[in-house]
């Protein structure tokens, strides 16, 4: 009789294990799925390129090491189009049609006010690898938005450290014609008037059209206004058609200092071979030759064996955002999407560009800035930075308290 | 005055390359009266092939200035033999859907053809460097350009107005059942019209090549210019296309160097004013 009982307790436990293992045996087998969605097509598509090419290689990495927790890595990419309600449009289907359990993208600044949010409806943690703009960490900051990339705030607080060494007192601009021209001008005045009491903020500026294919009358203009030095915010494509223009007009052989924010964006140097001058100070939100570390030559050499090319910020900053997701699920111990995003808050990352934190109060990543003077290099189809300037992230993040992000 | 001779260089060589793409647009809405949507993503195959032509096959930018052109011209052909064909008898929003569904395949194919990089073009050596005008320092390229663009006028004028092909596509312009009556060959005429069109854009395309980074989606921005310069100058209108290019360059290059703020404003301003005032663009004629 006691026999009977515990054999059927013994047969009543095994079920019952059974029941419940079942699941967890089936979830095993699930792919964990990662939603990204950048620009795919139209005039900044590359960027999406790159964010496909960084993210394919970190997932392919973690998967041929088995996966995370068990589980196999999947990537759905979406392509936002730069246009905030497709974007919407594209997250609402990877979570609610795809079910993915992470999120990640976004190229342009405008489209990531758009989602941010949107963000908490879905419910997921969503990790910004691209878009700039401050608010995004700032007054629209919420429980599942992080960014691992640097933002305008701090790109532009390391321009002015770098501007306040050199000589040029007079200052403009020439910026494209959105948010991102004229915040990367606004912040750089504020920053560089801290640190260099004499500074002069010139009130004849540029600002052409978003995808102006001519430049040359801006180009006349500013010469004509005769600065002292011209902090240039154009990028992509824009920045290509620019220099080419400027080289023709004499703008770089004029003694004024130039600084490129976006000028040492890998695709720019590509398209640009020896066109872009020497001896300019550009800038990049990662450059692949800054840091001599084990992991960051690992990554350059991985992605250049596998590419063809030296990998772009877009590319590097999606990559590490794959690898930011891996740090928090293993710190969670579980995909759950809470628990994730808990655990990224203060998480701290180790990636290509360096080690950094995704900062509790305000979930932006802690991240370098990087700096350089373009120079001609023998064995190299692009121009490389030498000497590099990194700005630590401690001297050019703003407090959170600055940043108009509200959350506790 | 050195300013002031910039900015005017500056007006025409960019007035001059949309006159050379817009005069496409218009001579194919004159003829067949269909608005071509898809004129910009001709002018992009151009700049596109030209690219490949010099940096895969090695040709010189002059051999792809004078070659490519017709390239595009032919698929042009027949592309209008396949589908554009079949609906000149239909309602003009027909035409409408079609070219603007054959732009959204030819974006994709430039895409997947080429990539969504961005390439750069040289300008050939005997046109690279700058010249110096009245204390104006400019490229020599778009001093070509300005040139480029005023002989291809010159010559489609006299095409039109001078050869025996020009007459039959006036014909075919004015009255199309009228021409077919008297024998002129119309479907053909309409092949050869938008061939020709095409080969303007493309030839634009060519031309921009060595001033503009090429990057997808380049057709977009042109096609938008294009329409502002036929609607101020007249739909269909040769010399309005002329006309509207030309204050659209000025206003690019004048309005750009002195008044930046309304740059963006300003064309479709002007575009406003003129449809408010003269509603068949300055040169225009009603139907």
């Amino acid at each position: 009789m006691r026999a009977t009982i515990r054999s059927a307790a013994i047969g009543a436990a095994a079920v019952l294990a059974a029941a419940i293992g079942s699941p967890a045996l089936a979830q095993d087998s699930e792919p964990i799925k990662i939603g990204a969605i950048y620009i795919l097509s139209g005039t900044a598509a590359t960027y999406g390129e790159f964010a496909r090419d960084g993210i394919q290689m970190a997932v392919d990495e973690i998967n041929a090491q088995g996966g995370l927790l068990g589980r196999k890595l999947e990537v759905r990419m979406e392509d936002s189009q730069g246009k905030a309600n497709i974007a919407i449009q594209a997250a609402r289907k990877l979570v609610y049609q795809d079910e993915v359990d992470l999120l990640m993208g976004i190229d342009s600044s405008g489209v990531a006010n758009g989602i941010a949010p949107v963000v908490s409806e879905l419910q997921r943690p969503f990790l910004i690898t691209h878009a700039a703009t401050p608010d995004v960490t700032g007054k629209l900051c919420n429980e599942w938005l992080f960014r691992n990339s640097v933002n305008v705030n701090q790109h532009m607080k390391g321009a002015a450290l770098l501007a306040k060494d050199l000589p040029a007192k007079r200052w403009t601009t020439i910026g494209p014609d959105y948010a991102f021209g004229h915040q990367s001008w606004e912040y750089f005045q504020k920053y560089l008037a801290e640190v260099k009491p004499d500074a002069e903020f010139m009130t004849e500026t540029a600002f052409p059209q978003f995808g102006a294919e001519d430049f040359t009358p801006f180009i006349n203009r500013i010469m004509a206004a005769k600065p002292d030095g011209i902090l240039i915010s154009v990028w992509g494509g824009d920045l290509v058609n620019f220099i080419r223009q400027a080289n023709d007009l004499g703008f770089f052989d004029q003694d004024f200092e130039i600084l490129l924010t976006l000028g040492a964006a890998t695709e720019v140097l590509y398209a640009l071979g020896d066109q872009m001058p020497e001896g300019l100070w550009a800038g990049t939100r990662y450059w692949y030759d800054a840091k001599d570390t084990p992991i960051n030559r690992q990554f350059v050499d991985g992605y250049y064996e596998r590419y063809g090319r030296y990998p772009s910020y877009n590319a590097q900053n999606a990559y590490a955002g794959v690898y930011t997701f891996k740090a928090a699920i293993e710190e969670a111990g579980s995909v759950e999407p809470a628990a994730v995003a808990a655990a990224m808050k203060g998480l701290t990352v180790k990636a290509p560009i360096g080690t950094y934190t995704l900062r509790p109060e305000d979930h932006q990543a802690l991240v370098d800035d990087f700096w350089g003077v373009t120079k001609a290099r023998g064995d190299s189809p692009i121009r490389t930075l030498d000497p590099v300037r990194v700005f630590a992230a401690a001297d050019v993040t703003p407090a959170p308290s600055e940043t108009g992000c509200t959350m506790q | 005055m050195a300013t002031f001779v910039a900015a005017l260089l500056n007006s025409l060589d960019i007035g001059m390359l949309l006159f050379v793409i817009a005069s496409g647009l218009t001579i194919i809405f004159g003829v067949l009266g269909v608005l071509n949507f898809a004129h910009g993503a001709l002018y992009m195959l151009g700049a596109y092939i030209a690219f490949s032509a010099v940096a895969h096959v090695g040709v010189p930018f002059w051999v792809a200035l004078v070659t490519v052109p017709f390239l595009v011209a032919a698929a042009a052909a027949a592309l209008e033999r396949l589908t554009i064909s079949r609906i000149y008898d239909r309602h003009p929003t027909w035409g409408l859907l079609l070219t603007f569904s054959l732009l959204l395949i030819l974006d994709d194919a430039v895409r997947m053809i080429w990539g969504v990089g961005i390439h750069v073009v040289e300008p050939p050596k005997a046109l690279q460097g700058t010249f110096t005008l009245m204390g104006a320092v400019y490229p020599r390229y778009s001093l070509f350009t300005i040139v480029a663009g005023a002989m291809i006028g010159v010559a489609v004028w006299l095409l039109f107005n001078k050869t025996r092909i020009g007459k039959r596509v006036r014909a075919a312009a004015v009255d199309r059942d009228m021409a077919r009556a008297v024998g002129i060959d119309v479907s053909a005429v309409y092949t050869i019209v938008f061939a020709f069109g095409a080969w303007l854009a493309a030839f634009g395309g060519v031309l921009a090549a060595p001033m503009r980074a090429i990057g997808p989606a380049m057709g977009e921005k042109i096609i938008i210019e294009s329409f502002v310069v036929v609607v101020i100058g007249g739909l269909g209108s040769f010399p309005g296309a002329l006309l509207g290019a030309l204050i659209l360059g000025a206003i690019h290059g004048f309005g750009g160097r002195w008044l930046p703020e309304l740059n963006i404003v300003l064309p479709y301003a002007g575009m406003a004013a003129v449809l408010l005032l003269r509603p068949h663009g300055l040169m225009g004629r009603p139907a």
